[in-house]
């Protein structure tokens, strides 16, 4: 395979020795069809050791790879370095604090995922007696696509209000939440109601779409959190009637 | 030591078995406090990867019987028949529980649970969302374990080693990777649920995370781990990563040709009769090896290697978006190819251990107090060969009893004395900080690595010979020395993914020390075990487990009967 | 740790472009606001005050920053009916939700009849008024 070299800039930080992020140049002899995690893992392996990034499944499912390639968040085991020219710059995903070189702190994310309770809420558990629930392929389809995020968190390093606005709980903690919503099975929504509706929730974001230009799995959270300012707007109504109704 | 963390039971591992036996833990005893300590985010952990599907009987045609014996004639006679008939039974009840928990699977036009034909299956008993049921599984049993409080998360925790005395478990001595801060994670029970080890052989479908480090860890402690010999080549890698491409796209119809376009498990005989593209893996990956051997692979420029077709073209592109889009966008991502228009290059590739560690029906080892289940363990489900599908419910099912009987075991027993379990931490810290940074005149991590893989491809392959197991069994050993003059650079206390790669070294090279040995002592084919000097499988002297223990001086081979029950071994063919 | 860094070449880059423009509009809808609350004020204060208004409107500033808001809102129309099919839930009740082309093609449709019956409608006043 035909092999050239391409200078790889990558943005170093080790908070026991630097004070602020600088960039270091490698030249790195890629091949023509290299993803741009290959080169790192070639500078971690050949070049310097003391790199760290974060990788694992190189197939675009774990999700540890996200990074900013030349200001674009990308999925790097995904990203083939040939669209790049001879001078690729990789940085960590903008709007989280980095914690070394190109690892950033996801913790934020988890404790905004967590709170917005993703899982199957029901007024009575089912036990496995019952057997499994059915659910017809319209109803799957409802909420499928909301499903196949991969927590990659390129929307959050995408999105002009996560920037602006460090609380809103984001494009993919939302999107899952809605997902839940959407499920057939699920009897939670109004549990999930008053913090998606609250302080940082679906009516912080301003549709930039961003998160949905950049979701390399096509998730689709700004068509996700839309739909959940709609429907948490006519549940608010209906409970409304519903009060009126109910006092007269 | 920088902190002393207490908890009831300590669960290591964030994939499907490590998650599955933290909501058991919480669903048997709401009290108890869970530590599910992982080196990554759960939702990392190489579960997320797997794609085909998961294997229960739920159709009215299916019977837990055939089940049971299409587990027992894949694991070529070798699984233990009590387990094999627990796990089939307890299966529809795991993969309906996930149902339940949100799981988005597949499904028939009346609703219920569809399912796909997989290899070795008789029927179809496979149930899947698309081709991402790893991915759905793993986030499915992630999200749902948020909802216990007593399951608290220590990730990006490296763990370095079991701490035990008196033969009784006490917890786990950890690295906090982000903070470069050393635990010691003490519970009264600890759950292995660490997945396997591939990343000892170079071309292969696992992730970087998948080192053995549960079975490195359970070896270390004098355990033994069990049937290391049987590794699993699935048929179909991509040329170069060795990315999978499922076995779900032969289920949907996919046929395996040779550069000459001939189908050649149907024009030629190699074992798997009428089966064709859904025989076991063992024997289809043996059959490319075979047809590449004779000549008629097929090349790929800038490929090293040969490869066979997998062609899915006849099933057209509206079968290929809706049964196996995954296939779909990884053959045009990482090989260029649209399966819709041209057949895929594949060629076998280094997939799963059957072997592990050594546990009993509820997981438990033979240290008090110490869990495997998973990948990890060996329980003897599998024997010398897995089927497809089956490892996902085993985690479900064997994560699950082992949760349980782990926090039955909690109730009465008491901890081993604290003292003692801090200073064998505080033992691994030292290590720790010895290997940081540590200027070894030989070298580097990637350097030692490297050569660990090349003697795992020459001595353990598809095909191997006494000769090259022995051979590859004294190059680990000769590695495992050059370890202690390891070249590390990075003295950073904080995100030192170099001193992890190296812990991560260690932990291959006993695995790769153990899976060598155990290989050697072998002299018959069996499963994935195939000797090209030994061609027959021997029940007079071979129907037993294989053990390899940790000794003075290196490893020791030891054996074990298997549990037969209602089969005797027969001839496999299809 | 690091500080989080903002969105590279935020708020510039092309990426946010768009974004900023539609935000930014917030600044044009301030004026024209307060300009339709000087209207209504001139309406009620009689006929007099009314026809200073209008003479005001004639204004070669005015009808800049008229044509610049027009183009603005035409713009944001068109942004958003892109963006309006993904804005529906998948299904309502026991209808799905119709494709994307249709659904833009019918704001587009209805965005060029109101055009068309408000251009006419202009074309006569004026024409009347002539
Ligand atoms: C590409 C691929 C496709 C597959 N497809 C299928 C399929 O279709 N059907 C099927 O049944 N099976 C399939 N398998 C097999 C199956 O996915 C695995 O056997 C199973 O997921 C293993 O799960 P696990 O929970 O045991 O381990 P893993 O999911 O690997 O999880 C291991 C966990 O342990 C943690 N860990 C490891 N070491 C340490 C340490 N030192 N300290 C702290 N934490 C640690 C990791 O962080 C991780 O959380 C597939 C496997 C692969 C590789
Ligand atoms: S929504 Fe898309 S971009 Fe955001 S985390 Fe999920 S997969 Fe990544
Ligand atoms: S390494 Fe897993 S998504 Fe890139």
């Amino acid at each position: 395979m035909a092999e050239h070299t391409k200078i790889i800039a990558v943005t170093r930080f080790d908070p026991e020795r630097d004070d602020a992020p600088r960039s270091q140049e490698y030249e790195v002899p890629v091949q023509e069809d290299w993803k741009v995690l290959e080169a790192l893992n070639y500078i971690k392996d050949h070049l310097d050791p003391t790199l760290s990034h974060r990788w694992s499944c190189r197939m675009a499912v774990c999700g540890s790879c996200g990074m900013n390639v030349n200001g674009e968040p990308k999925l790097t085991c995904r990203e083939p370095l040939s669209n790049y020219g001879e001078r690729v710059e990789v940085a960590p995903l903008a709007n989280f604090p980095v914690v070394r070189d190109l690892v950033v702190e996801l913790e934020g994310f988890l404790e905004k995922l967590g709170a917005l309770k993703p899982w199957i809420m029901l007024a009575k558990q089912r036990a496995p007696e019952e057997g499994a629930t059915r659910q017809s392929p319209a109803e799957l389809a409802d909420f499928k696509q909301f499903s196949m995020c991969i927590n990659c968190m390129l929307c959050y390093a995408a999105c002009p209000v996560v920037a602006n606005e460090p609380d809103f709980l984001g494009p993919a903690a939302l999107a899952t939440a809605h997902r839940y919503n959407l499920d057939s099975r699920d009897e939670g929504a109004a549990q999930r109601a008053e913090i998606m509706r609250g302080e940082g929730g679906v009516f912080s974001c301003s549709y930039a779409n961003e998160c949905a230009e950049v979701c390399p799995k096509n998730v689709d959270p700004a068509g996700a959190i839309q739909q959940a300012k709609l429907a948490n707007v006519l549940s608010w109504a209906r409970s409304f009637v519903v009060r009126r109704r109910a006092a007269s | 030591m920088d902190s002393v963390l207490h908890y009831d039971i300590v669960i290591v591992g964030g994939g499907a078995a490590g998650l599955r036996a933290a909501i058991a833990v919480a669903e048997a005893d709401p009290q108890l406090r869970v530590a599910l300590v992982s080196k990554v985010y759960p939702m990392r952990s190489h579960t997320v990867s797997a794609e085909g599907g998961a294997a229960a009987v739920a159709r009215a045609d299916d019977s837990l019987e055939a089940h049971a014996y299409d587990t027992v004639k894949g694991s070529d006679f070798l699984g233990d028949q009590p387990v094999i008939q627990y796990f089939v039974e307890r299966a529809p009840e795991e993969l309906v529980r996930l149902e339940h928990w949100g799981c988005p699977w597949s499904r028939n036009d009346d609703g219920t649970v569809a399912t796909r034909a997989f290899g070795g299956m008789t029927t179809k008993r496979t149930w899947f969302a698309t081709d991402k049921v790893g991915f759905h599984i793993l986030h499915t049993l992630f999200q749902t374990s948020l909802r216990y409080e007593r399951i608290e998360r220590l990730d990006e925790h490296f763990v370095t080693k079991l701490l035990v005395q008196d033969g009784r478990c006490g917890g786990v001595a950890a690295l906090d990777i982000r903070s470069g801060e050393t635990r010691a994670v003490l519970g009264r029970a600890v759950i292995l649920a660490t997945g396997g080890g591939g990343r000892a052989w170079p071309f292969t479908t696992n992730g970087a995370i998948k080192t053995g480090d549960g079975m490195a860890l359970a070896y270390r402690a004098g355990l033994a781990l069990k049937d290391m010999e049987f590794v699993q080549y699935h048929p179909t890698g991509l040329p170069g990563t060795g990315i999978l491409i499922t076995e779900a796209a032969r289920g949907e119809g996919g046929h395996l040709k040779n550069a000459e376009g001939e189908r050649f498990l149907i024009t030629r005989d190699y074992g798997v009769g009428q089966k064709a593209e859904l025989g076991p893996r063992d024997m289809i990956s043996r059959a490319i090896t075979q047809e590449i051997a004779a000549g008629r692979g097929v090349s790929l420029p800038g490929k090293t290697g040969e490869f066979a077709h997998l062609d899915l073209r006849h099933l057209g592109a509206a079968k290929i978006d809706s049964r196996l889009p995954f296939v779909r966008e990884l053959a045009r991502t990482y090989i260029g190819v649209d399966p819709v228009h041209e057949p895929i290059p594949v060629r076998p590739v280094l997939h799963y251990m059957m072997g592990g560690v050594d546990t009993d029906i509820d997981g438990a080892t033979q240290i008090a107090g110490l869990y495997a289940a998973g990948e990890t363990a060996c329980v003897s489900l599998n024997g010398a060969n897995r089927l497809g599908s089956n490892s996902l419910t085993e985690c479900l099912v064997f994560g699950a009893r082992s949760g349980a009987h782990s926090a039955a075991h909690v109730r009465e027993a008491d901890a081993p004395p604290e003292a003692a379990l801090v200073e064998s931490a505080r033992a691994a810290e030292a290590e720790l900080e010895a290997l940081r940074g540590r200027q070894g005149g030989g070298e580097t991590v990637a350097q030692l690595r490297d050569a660990m893989t090349r003697a795992m491809e020459e001595g353990t392959g598809v095909y191997r010979e006494q000769a090259g197991m022995r051979r590859a069994a004294a190059q680990i050993a000769e590695l495992g020395g050059r370890f202690a003059q390891l070249r590390l650079q990075d003295g950073s206390r904080v995100f030192n993914t170099e001193i992890t790669a190296a812990l991560e070294l260690r932990n291959l090279l006993d695995v790769a020390a153990a899976v060598t040995v155990a290989a050697a002592e072998r002299r018959e084919s069996r499963g994935a075990h195939a000797c090209s000097d030994y061609p027959e499988r021997n029940d007079g002297e071979y129907l037993h487990h294989s053990l390899v223990r940790l000794g003075d001086s290196g490893p020791v081979f030891d054996k074990k009967p298997v549990e037969l029950g209602i089969w005797e071994p027969e001839e496999r063919k299809y | 740790m690091a500080p989080p860094r903002p969105p590279d070449r935020f708020p510039a880059g092309p990426r946010y472009r768009s974004y900023l423009l539609f935000g930014m509009g917030s600044a044009l809808m301030l004026p024209l606001g307060f300009e339709l609350l000087c209207a209504l004020w001139a309406l009620a204060s009689g006929d007099a005050a009314w026809r200073e208004f209008q003479a005001g409107l004639r204004h070669p500033l005015r009808i800049a920053g008229h044509a610049v808001a027009g183009v603005w809102l035409t713009w944001v129309a068109l942004r958003f009916f892109r963006l309006f099919p993904k804005t529906q839930p998948f299904r309502l009740g026991p209808f799905r939700r119709p494709p994307d082309w249709l659904l833009v093609g019918g704001l587009y449709g209805v965005f060029a009849a109101a055009s068309l019956a408000l251009g006419l409608w202009l074309a006569g006043r004026i024409g009347g008024l002539g």
